[in-house]
């Protein structure tokens, strides 16, 4: 009960002092700036970004045409009397004449010829769209349909193989019950005026803001009819702006956990909080809590805006909670602004990596469960998600964050907030504090387990950015990055043991200390897949990066064999051999993989 | 005492680049710039491969299962054309069941709707959910049914008033989707990243030395406020050269060659010493790091949303340049960002001098 009384008291000194204090000095310049971020963005909608104009030059004798063209503000259209192709080749990116298009033979004629074409679309459907019998200007319309598969995910977790080979000429016969389903409706279902203001609509509007104010605003349906060239792939654009509107108030509102834990720690102002009887727990509780509290109340203000319900915060609590773990460890290891700055700004560019970036295949690729945004989607267009789902996209996130809590709360001391060492060092420090050289191999026993999480999030990180690139490059790619990023995770124990206690590393020592890393590894890395990488561990991508699937003693070997070479380089050369042993280790582990590997590509 | 020392400047300078180096901060720096550069071209190349998936080497040569059913039409005889769509006459049922089972990427069912009725042609297509297959057949179908609009409408040409101007156009080669993104998008984004780094850095030097109480320390050798503040303004300054000069060295090498180099890096010098200047008055209006750099990155966003909606803004000239096209006006940006440099100045100076008082 005390501490709970003292963590409200640590939250309110919190938000006076962080929150209220500075807020009433930059308040007036910043409501301003807002009321001019309002004007501006009604300018920049009204008038449209203009980053690419006359980017291509075109040249015509048509002054139809030229007007066509030069309603797109890429082009520079020059009119002549008349316009030899020949004779003009490589005046122009484009030269239009006798209503045909010839392109220059360089990128830049391509890439013009391209752009006009989806001019010259816009302008046809422009004419089209005032006919009186719209339909003899549209005749074709397609409705689609979604028929969902009760093979989804066997199907889909084979990566990128996606195509089964066709087996005959003869139409394929599927092997489980026919359901009847009805013929649908010949009729097209929708008034030509609706219609009309539909096709009005439409054109470049996705790259208008008040496009994005109607969707936010409920009132922009999916349009169930759409003519050939709206058939657009699925990818949810729209449901992805509306959730970096999501995320972007928790940059904001971690920017200020940060700099209030930062400041802590200039000239020691924090020594009087940790001179408070209260628990380093019910400190950084209650120094957090005004930040996790603010970001759930703009969380759900704003999904109350929108209409979505409660539903839409729960896989972003994690996230929130990720937030505010990291904000508070950068803001503990920051030696001075410039560093505070430079890392939140790649922790920032990174998160939004793993955030944004699958759930842009949302409604397309299995791999976008990687991030919990896509489960917000999912919510937005009213589909449901299974509980496996919710925790294979979720988990690591509360895992890491829990890991990095912990660390906080056991590192809030004198010694550790108010030095002044170098990243590396004060990581090493932070690590440091797990292990007690009393028990060395219950401590890197769970060093081991704890950084297990981490190295997931990493490698999923890897997986997301290299699932686009052509097969073979993308597996080698992954199969060095994994390997790397694991080894040194798992030397990190060791490492930090030999440079704390310099007496520590003996040979027998080191063995042990692998084997004890090796089998914490194995046992968390089980005991995760459990419920996250399941989804995607039977592709041959899951293999590169969890090959612990097997038989179990492959897995603990390739571990064991990768801290002993990193291990006996630390042991020999000491701290300046531990990159090259590294290297090495990593060497090892991507050779072994491959081994494994050659039952999937042989 | 002059404002500003010509030979303590460059001391001032060396000395905050030194922390900067020694706290390896720059790297950090570097790699998000890397990182940011690696994200958008993975984005790039992923967003393309799915609108053209034959530009992943894998997906050449299969061909794709699609059902057919409902009244025949010249849509099958394009479909069954095409040399990469295996198409099956089905009746309806056999067909979704086949699709869900995955034996099928796509079914097409056609109605009975007259090719010069009044009403329009409705076809059903079906896809599988969430699936990537359904993304690619969908772009391939999306060819053929242009085709077979512009079919019908020949047959209702008769009815239509006004017919807008038809135009042939070139085989596409290559990826133009790329041009434009990387000359339009990606080339201004990454050289006026450094700006943006090193405006927020300006920040940090500033607030740091007083929020440290450094500044007093600094004061009591013989160096003014102002050679202080131009110091640090010069450290964050010279940086923006190296990291754009870098970008343009590694685009080039990457056969992404640059035009119009010495312009490009006006522009981009220009700006940044803009921003740059921007970030120091903010800082030393306010003497705190939260307050400032929360002022700043919201006085950044408007910027950038006017400048940008504004034609002819140095990042459409950067654009522009480096595809190797006359950048319009010119002069009158560059004067433009010149005036905006000098009044920044101007401040700056009234500012420190009143620090000394």
């Amino acid at each position: 009960m005390t501490s709970l009384a003292q963590i409200f008291t640590f939250a309110h000194w919190e938000t006076k002092k962080s929150l209220v204090l500075p807020g009433k000095t930059i308040l007036p310049l910043a409501i301003l700036l807002l009321i001019l971020l309002g004007a501006a963005t009604v300018y920049s909608a009204r008038s449209g970004l203009h980053l690419q104009d006359g980017m291509y030059s075109a040249g015509t004798d048509d002054p139809e045409i030229a007007a066509i063209v030069a309603a797109d503000a890429r082009f520079r259209v020059t009119l002549h009397q008349e316009i030899d192709p020949a004779r003009f080749h490589g005046a122009y990116d484009i030269i239009i004449t006798d209503d045909r298009v010839y392109a220059a033979d360089s990128g830049r004629g391509a890439a013009a010829a391209a752009a006009l074409e989806r001019v010259h679309e816009q302008y046809r459907n422009s004419v089209y769209s005032q006919e009186e019998d719209i339909f003899a200007a549209y005749p074709l319309l397609v409705r689609t349909e979604a028929v969902r598969s009760e093979l989804d995910f066997s199907v889909a977790r084979t990566g990128m193989q996606v195509v089964s080979p066709v087996r005959s000429s003869r139409a394929p016969e599927p092997a489980g019950p026919v359901t009847f389903v009805p013929p649908p409706d010949p009729g097209a279902g929708v008034s030509a005026e609706t219609f009309r203001s539909g096709i009005i609509g439409s054109p470049d509007e996705a790259y208008q803001f008040f496009h994005y104010a109607d969707y936010i605003a409920g009132s922009r349906g999916k349009e169930p009819y759409t003519t050939p060239s709206q058939l657009s792939p699925p990818l949810p654009f729209d449901s992805l702006v509306l959730i970096f509107v999501f995320i972007f108030p928790l940059y904001f509102i971690s920017q200020f956990l940060m700099m209030s834990i930062m400041n802590e720690r200039i000239e020691r102002r924090g020594e009087a909080l940790l001179s408070t009887p209260a628990r380093s727990w019910v400190i950084i509780t209650g120094k957090t809590l005004p930040y996790g509290a603010g970001m759930l109340a703009i969380s759900a203000l704003l999904s109350l805006f929108i209409g979505a319900g409660p539903a839409l915060l729960l896989p972003l609590i994690p996230v929130i909670l990720f937030f505010i773990a990291s904000g508070l460890i950068i803001g503990m290891v920051a030696r001075s602004f410039r560093e505070l700055s430079f890392i939140s700004l790649f922790f920032s560019t990174v998160t939004t990596v793993y955030l944004f970036f699958p759930s842009i295949f949302a409604d397309v690729h299995i791999i976008s469960l990687v991030s919990p945004l896509t489960l917000m989607i999912y919510t937005l267009e009213q589909e449901a998600y299974t509980v496996s789902q919710y925790l294979f996209s979720t988990s690591l996130f509360l895992v890491t964050s829990s890991v990095l809590l912990y660390a906080a709360v056991v590192n809030f001391r004198e010694e550790r907030i108010f030095s002044t060492d170098t990243l590396l060092t004060k990581t090493a420090d932070f690590i440091s504090s797990a292990l007690r050289p009393s028990h060395p191999w219950l401590s890197l026993f769970f060093l081991g387990m704890l950084v297990v999480p981490f190295v997931f999030m990493a490698q999923m990180l890897l997986l997301v950015l290299v699932f686009n690139l052509p097969l073979p490059l993308s597996l080698i790619l992954l199969l060095v990055a994994a390997a790397a990023v694991e080894e040194v995770a798992k030397s990190s124990g060791i490492y930090t043991f030999s440079t704390r206690y310099p007496g520590f590393l003996t040979w027998k020592s080191l063995a042990a200390g692998a084997l004890v890393t090796a089998f914490a590894f194995l046992l968390a890395e089980k005991l995760l897949l459990l419920v996250t990488v399941s989804q995607i561990a039977e592709s041959v991508f899951g293999t590169v990066l969890f090959s612990s699937l097997g038989l179990l003693y492959i897995p603990f070997s390739i571990h064991l064999v990768g801290i002993l070479v990193s291990g006996t380089a630390l042991k020999l050369g000491g701290k300046s051999w531990y990159i090259p042993g590294l290297a090495l280790a990593v060497l090892v582990h991507c050779a072994c993989n491959l081994w494994i590997l050659k039952g999937w590509l042989w | 005492m002059a404002l500003v020392k010509g030979r303590t400047l460059p001391v001032i300078a060396r000395k905050d680049l030194s922390a900067l180096s020694k706290e390896k901060t720059i790297l950090l720096a570097i790699l998000l710039q890397l990182f940011v550069a690696m994200f958008s071209s993975f984005l790039m190349v992923g967003l393309a491969s799915l609108y053209d998936p034959s530009s992943i080497s894998g997906y050449t040569g299969i061909k794709y299962q699609v059902g057919y059913s409902g009244e025949e039409s010249p849509l099958k005889e394009l479909l069954e054309s095409r040399d990469d769509i295996r198409l099956y006459p089905m009746d309806l049922s056999t067909a979704i069941a086949a699709l869900k089972e995955r034996q099928l990427v796509a079914v097409v069912y056609v109605p009975d709707t007259s090719p010069d009725g009044k009403e329009p042609v409705t076809i059903t297509l079906y896809t599988v959910q969430n699936d990537i297959q359904a993304a690619i057949i969908n772009v391939k179908l999306k060819e053929t049914l242009l085709l077979y609009e512009d079919y019908l409408r020949v047959i209702r040409a008769g009815r239509l008033v006004v017919l807008p101007v038809e135009l042939e156009f070139p085989d596409p080669a290559g990826a133009p989707v790329f041009y434009e993104f990387v000359y339009g998008l990606l080339i201004p984004l990454l050289l006026f990243m450094p700006a943006i780094i090193s405006a927020a850095l300006i920040i940090d030097l500033i607030t740091e030395e007083y929020e440290h109480h450094t500044l007093e320390t600094l004061l009591s050798a013989p160096v003014s406020m102002g050679t202080i503040i131009w110091g640090k303004i010069l450290a964050c300054f010279v940086l923006v050269p190296l990291q754009a000069g870098a970008w343009i060295l590694l685009l080039t090498l990457n056969r992404i060659p640059i035009s119009s180099v010495p312009l490009v890096m006006i522009h981009v010098m220009l700006v940044s010493l803009f921003l740059i200047l921007f970030g120091a008055l903010i800082a030393l209006y306010y003497r705190e790091r939260t307050g400032a750099q929360v002022i700043f990155s919201l006085a950044v966003v408007v910027l950038m949303l006017v400048v940008l909606a504004t034609p002819g803004n140095p990042f459409n000239q950067v654009a522009v340049l480096s595809t190797g096209g006359p950048g319009a006006g010119q002069v009158t940006v560059l004067a433009l960002v010149t005036a905006g440099i000098m009044v920044l100045a101007a401040l700056i100076q009234k500012f420190a001098k009143t620090t000394i008082d």
